[in-house]
């Protein structure tokens, strides 16, 4: 790896400051505490698909491993449960093993958003009134579009689309398949995937990104695609069916850009979640670390209903600034 | 050879759904959703076509211990080009539609690579400049100061590529035979 400077890209970089002072003031205006935030941290939420980044705080011969966070979702949401309010932040996550790609980076910006008494449809109906001021801040009042990789995208508007719905309209796999794993490995395999030794959820994600995600964001609109099977449930809480969890994702030109949850308060199922996901990690052979017990003590104390969203802050930024890649935007990379 | 597909590189050869393709570029891609994946554009070698296939990033992939050789040019017809091993002086066919435009800027008798699998030939590594000869363009009109302004010129393997307006009959120039486009001027 190196140190690239990339002084060609003053004018995108300058897009994506405006970008950037555009959704402060979006969220100033609406009453949201910006929060700034360690970067490093001594216990981590156990997330199974994840590696981290170890490293150790030394004092005489007294040493600490510390954990570069992968996201900011621990430190806010203690803070949720103290009764902050309101908040977001947008700063720096860490994710080891993700070798850069043009759209990803082992160090990104991260934009993570909590509303409180919200659900995940309450955010929609924010971010979209977010991308609308924004754009209309860069590319001015009149402008409700934007176009981005040839692809032109009104923001008048989400197309809203069910994950079951989604799997049916573009890999023709029915929701009785979907939601069975025998049978969505089986139609799976018939559709010539490799299945032998995979699991429900690694061969979904293959299915997901090749068949599916290719036409979300592309049809005018930007795609708001939610209830998820509760595999996928992570820190959302689940529908009354008991089979999708209240999350969605968003995308603009096939790009995803955000992940929402109604947050999970439930810290006993918080508790078996994060058992779940720190066996997974141990059985992958990730780096061990210490789970946060203090996220779980902090539920306990009690999180008011609420509902956070998490956001790819370097890829909205390209596609404000209508570049390829996320390293367009950037002055100095390391790569 | 099996390989994990998250160590794909650009340029492999792999064996997938039946077909040989040659991988044109391979990302990795994390949705947070089950394991990540890595996102490939490969290339079918008979059809020509890409295609994007989105791999788990550990399921096992077929590589192939594809060799490349430097073959003479011999000729080409309708359908085919036609190549010589000049070791061993076997000779090899590859389809047009396999090679694709860069036949257009080939020249007979020149050396070039040639991917060989278990003794077929698979496609050809194009090389990432031609030398050329003009035989046809327009003087330059005096007083045409424009700066980055080209012109048609028509070179010696019959295609035509935009050049500068000082380029002239007989210069030799290079061409890059995948895009077409127009390099520098060179000396003999």
């Amino acid at each position: 790896m190196q140190i690239k400077t990339l002084p060609n890209n003053l004018s995108a970089y300058k897009k994506s400051l405006l970008f950037k002072e555009a959704v402060h003031a979006f969220l100033h205006e609406k009453g949201f505490l910006e929060i700034e935030l360690p970067v490093l941290s001594p216990e981590l939420i156990p997330e199974s698909y994840l590696e981290v980044f170890k490293t150790e705080f030394i004092y005489n011969d007294k040493k600490q491993s510390l954990y570069l966070t992968p996201s900011p979702e621990l430190f806010l949401k203690r803070l949720l449960t103290r009764g902050i309010g309101d908040c977001y932040s947008i700063g720096k996550s860490f994710r080891n093993s993700d070798p850069p790609s043009p759209l990803h980076s082992f160090e990104f910006t991260m934009f993570e958003l909590y509303k409180m008494h919200a659900s995940y449809m309450d955010i929609a109906n924010l971010v979209l009134e977010m991308l609308q001021f924004v754009n209309k801040k860069l590319n001015g009042k009149e402008s409700d579009k934007i176009n981005y990789n040839g692809v032109s995208v009104s923001l008048k508007k989400w197309e809203k689309i069910r994950v079951a719905e989604a799997f049916l309209r573009y890999a023709q796999i029915k929701e009785a398949q979907l939601f069975d794993h025998k049978k969505f490995l089986k139609a799976a395999r018939e559709k010539g995937y490799k299945v032998e030794g995979s699991t429900y959820e690694d061969v979904f994600s293959q299915l997901y990104v090749q068949e599916v995600e290719p036409h979300l964001g592309m049809n005018g609109f930007p795609t708001l695609i939610y209830d998820y099977p509760t595999e996928f449930a992570a820190l959302a809480k689940l529908n009354e069916d008991r089979k999708t969890a209240q999350r969605f994702e968003f995308y603009i030109a096939g790009v995803e850009l955000g992940d929402c949850y109604s947050e999970l308060t439930d810290w006993k199922e918080q508790e078996k979640r994060f058992e779940e996901e720190d066996n997974k990690r141990k059985q992958g052979g990730r780096i061990a670390h210490p789970i946060d017990k203090g996220f779980i003590q902090a539920l306990q104390y009690g999180l008011e209903p609420c509902a956070g969203i998490a956001i790819g802050f370097d890829r909205l930024a390209a596609i404000f600034a209508n570049v390829k890649t996320i390293e367009e935007t950037k002055l100095i990379t390391i790569s | 050879m099996r390989t994990k597909a998250s160590g794909l590189k650009k340029g492999e050869f792999i064996k997938h759904l039946d077909a040989i393709w040659q991988v044109q570029r391979a990302d990795f891609y994390s949705p947070g959703k089950g394991s990540a994946l890595m996102k490939a554009r490969i290339k079918n070698l008979i059809t020509s076509k890409n295609i994007d296939y989105a791999f788990k990033s550990n399921e096992d992939v077929d590589v192939l211990e594809v060799s490349c050789l430097e073959m003479e040019y011999l000729y080409k017809d309708t359908e085919s080009l036609y190549f010589m091993d000049q070791r061993s002086y076997n000779q090899y066919t590859l389809p047009l539609s396999v090679v694709g435009d860069v036949a257009n800027y080939m020249k007979e008798g020149n050396s070039y690579y040639v991917y060989v699998y278990d003794e077929k030939p698979l496609t050809m590594r194009p090389p990432s400049s031609v030398k050329l000869k003009i035989i046809e363009t327009e003087d330059a009109i005096k007083g045409d100061t424009v700066s980055g302004a080209k012109k048609i010129a028509k070179v010696e393997t019959g295609v035509t590529v935009m050049v500068p307006l000082f380029v002239k009959v007989g210069d030799l120039v290079t061409v890059n035979p995948e895009t077409g486009e127009y390099g520098e001027r060179v000396k003999e």
